[in-house]
C-alpha cells in the first residue's frame, strides 16, 4: 500500500497541530451562556440608570407658576412705569425671559386650563370663578431655577406662587438611586459569577488535558510555550463564546429598549406613547452600554487567557 | 555521559522510605546499559530522574555534562530534555494527533524547518513499519503500533541520550530484535542508551553491562 501523501495532516496555522488536542466545546458553550446573562444584566442596569436619571432630572427642572388676577394691570405701580400697560401675567412672563437660555416658558391657554380643571370643577370653561394664570417653566438640562425666583417675582407682581417640584423630585431621586444600587449589585454579582464560571470552565477543560501538558513538558517544551498555546486556545474559545452570547442577547435587548423608549422621554410634550421605529433604535441605545457590550467578549477572552496562563504555569511549576 | 553519586529519591518530600536510595554509577557517552530488576524495584523511577521529570532528593546527578539540581535554571533543564529521547512504558502519545504529528513534535519544538521534518518523520516511520499509517490518529493504533510510534518519537531528533522503559513489551519478536539492533547501532555511533526490561531472552541476545535494582538499591552497577 502506498503511503498517504504527507504533510497532509500538518496544519500550518498551528505550529504543533495541537488545536485538536486542546480543550474545547464545553468551555465555549458555558462562556456563551454567561455572556448572554451578563449582557442582559448590563442592559438592565443601563436601562435602569437611564430611566431614573431622566425622571429625577426632569422633575427638578420643572416649575409651575401661578399668577392670580392675571389680566389685571399691576396695581399700585407708578403710572410712568413702562409696565403700566402690561397685565400681571405678562410682567411675570417678561421676568421669566431672563432665565437661562433654553428655558421653555409656556402659559397654559384657556382650553388647556379648562381641560386640567374639568375633573374637579366640571365644565370650568363656563364658571365665573376667577382663574389664575398657570405658567409651566421647563429649564434646560443642567440648569436649576434661582432659589430666590419666587421672591423676585413677588416683588414685581405680588401674589405670584412658584411651585417647585422639589419634593416630588427628591422622592424620584431616592427611587432612582435605589434602583441603580440594585442594578449595580446585580451587575457585580453576575460579573463575579461569570468570572468564576469562566475560570472554572477553563480549569475543567484544562484538567482533562493535563496529560498533554506533561507530555509536552517531557518533550522539552518551555513553560511559556505550553502556557501560551493553551491560553491562546482557551482565550479564543472564550472570545467566540462571548461573542455568541452577547449577540444572542441583542435580540431581547433591542426589544426591551424599544418598549422602554417612550418612558425614557424627558418632557411631557416630547413623550409619545408610540414605540420608535426599529431603524432609529441604535441612536436610542446609550453609547456606554454599547461599549460595555462590545467589551464583554474581550473580558471573557481575557479571563480565559489569564486563568489558563496561571493554571498551566502552576502545574508546570510542580515539575522540574 | 551520566554520573550519579549517592542519589536518593523520595516521592514526597517528607516520605520516610525513599523509592531510590544511594545510587552511584556512571555511564560513558555512547555506552549501553540494561536496567534490570523485579517489578517495583524502581526502574521507572530511575528513568524519571534521568529524563529530568523528577529531581534527586539527595546526591548529585550529572547528565550530558550538565549538573541537575534544584538550582539548575529551568531553561537548562528544558534544553536537557530536548536532548533526551524517552520511550515511556505507557507510550504517552497525544491521542488526538496523527502518528506523523506525534513523531514530529520533538522536531517542531526545536523549530526545525518543516520540509526537513517531513523527510525525517517519513523516514523514521517507514523504518518502524508505520510508513502507511502516517495520518492515523494515535488513539486508533494497536498497542504495538503505539509503542513503535513512541520509539520513533524518541529517536527522530537524534538525542544524545535514549531512555526506554520496557520498549519491547507490546512488540513481536522480530520487531523487538530490530529495535535492539538499532539501539546497539545508535550507541556505537555515540548515543548513550539505557533500556529497562524484564525480557531475559532479549538481554541474552545483546550482552551488555547491566544496572540491576532491588527495592530501590543498586545491586549491580554495570561497570
Ligand atoms: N504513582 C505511584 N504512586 C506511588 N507509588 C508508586 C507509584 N508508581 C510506583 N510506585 C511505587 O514506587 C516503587 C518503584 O516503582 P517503579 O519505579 O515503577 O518500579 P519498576 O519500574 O521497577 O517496576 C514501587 O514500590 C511502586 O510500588
Ligand atoms: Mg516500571
Amino acid at each position: 500500500m502506498e503511503p498517504k501523501p504527507w504533510p497532509f495532516p500538518f496544519r500550518p496555522k498551528d505550529g504543533l497541530s495541537l488545536s485538536e488536542a486542546l480543550p474545547d466545546r464545553s468551555l465555549f458553550i458555558l462562556v456563551a451562556m454567561m455572556s448572554f446573562l451578563a449582557a442582559l444584566t448590563l442592559t438592565g442596569a443601563t436601562g435602569a440608570r437611564t430611566l431614573s436619571t431622566r425622571w429625577a432630572g426632569g422633575a427638578a427642572q420643572l416649575l409651575t407658576i401661578q399668577v392670580s388676577e392675571p389680566d389685571q394691570p399691576l396695581s399700585g405701580a407708578s403710572k410712568s412705569d413702562k409696565t403700566a400697560s402690561q397685565s400681571r401675567a405678562e410682567i411675570v412672563q417678561a421676568d421669566l425671559a431672563t432665565l437661562p437660555a433654553g428655558t421653555q416658558v409656556h402659559r397654559l391657554t384657556q382650553e388647556e386650563l379648562a381641560r386640567l380643571l374639568t375633573p374637579w370643577l366640571g365644565d370650568a370653561g363656563k364658571t365665573a370663578l376667577p382663574l389664575p394664570a398657570v405658567i409651566e417653566v421647563r429649564l434646560a438640562e443642567g440648569h436649576e431655577a434661582p432659589a430666590d425666583l419666587e421672591q423676585t417675582l413677588n416683588a414685581h407682581v405680588p401674589g405670584t406662587v412658584v411651585e417647585h417640584n422639589a419634593e416630588w423630585s427628591s422622592r424620584l431621586r431616592a427611587l432612582a438611586e435605589s434602583l441603580m444600587a440594585c442594578a449595580a449589585l446585580a451587575l457585580v454579582t453576575v460579573g463575579g459569577i461569570a468570572t468564576m464560571i469562566t475560570a472554572l470552565a477553563t480549569r475543567a477543560g484544562l484538567s482533562t488535558r493535563r496529560d498533554i501538558i506533561e507530555i509536552l513538558h517531557g518533550l522539552g517544551a518551555t513553560d511559556s510555550y505550553i502556557a501560551g498555546r493553551f491560553a491562546s486556545r482557551t482565550g479564543g474559545l472564550a472570545l467566540g463564546g462571548g461573542l455568541l452570547g452577547t449577540l444572542l442577547a441583542m435580540a431581547p435587548l433591542l426589544l426591551l429598549f424599544r418598549m422602554a423608549a417612550p418612558f425614557a422621554a424627558s418632557t411631557l410634550q416630547a413623550a409619545t406613547p408610540a414605540m420608535p421605529d426599529w431603524r432609529t433604535l441604535p441612536d436610542l441605545l446609550p453609547g456606554d452600554m454599547l461599549a460595555g457590550l462590545a467589551a464583554l467578549p474581550c473580558v471573557a477572552a481575557f479571563i480565559g487567557w489569564t486563568t489558563t496562563q496561571i493554571m498551566v504555569r502552576i502545574w508546570l511549576r510542580r515539575m522540574p | 555521559m551520566i554520573r550519579l553519586s549517592n542519589v536518593s529519591w523520595r516521592r514526597e518530600r517528607k516520605a520516610s522510605t525513599p523509592v531510590l536510595s544511594n545510587l552511584s554509577f556512571s555511564v560513558p557517552q555512547g555506552g549501553f546499559r540494561w536496567l534490570l530488576g523485579p517489578s517495583g524495584a524502581g526502574k521507572t523511577s530511575l528513568l524519571s530522574l534521568l529524563h529530568v521529570e523528577n529531581l534527586p532528593s539527595d546526591g548529585t546527578l550529572c547528565l550530558l555534562d550538565k549538573d541537575v539540581t534544584a538550582h539548575t535554571p529551568r531553561a537548562v533543564l528544558v534544553r536537557l530534555r530536548q536532548r533526551i529521547g524517552m520511550v515511556h512504558q505507557d507510550f504517552r502519545l497525544m491521542p488526538d494527533l496523527s502518528v506523523a504529528d506525534n513523531v514530529a513534535l520533538p522536531l517542531r519544538l526545536q523549530h526545525r524547518p518543516e520540509d526537513k521534518i517531513t523527510d525525517e518523520v517519513h523516514a523514521i516511520l517507514k523504518w518502524v513499519g508505520l510508513g502507511n499509517q502516517l495520518n492515523v490518529r494515535a488513539s486508533r493504533l494497536s498497542g504495538g503500533e503505539q509503542q513503535r510510534t513512541a520509539i520513533a518519537r524518541a529517536i527522530v531528533h537524534r538525542p544524545g541520550l535514549i531512555l526506554a522503559d520496557e520498549p519491547t513489551n507490546a512488540l513481536e519478536e522480530p520487531q523487538a530484535h530490530k529495535l535492539l539492533d538499532m539501539f546497539s547501532e545508535l550507541s556505537s555511533m555515540g548515543t548513550t542508551v539505557i533500556v529497562a526490561t524484564h525480557n531475559e531472552a532479549l538481554v541474552r541476545r545483546l550482552p551488555r553491562p547491566a544496572l540491576t535494582l532491588e527495592r530501590g538499591r543498586l545491586v549491580q552497577d554495570g561497570a
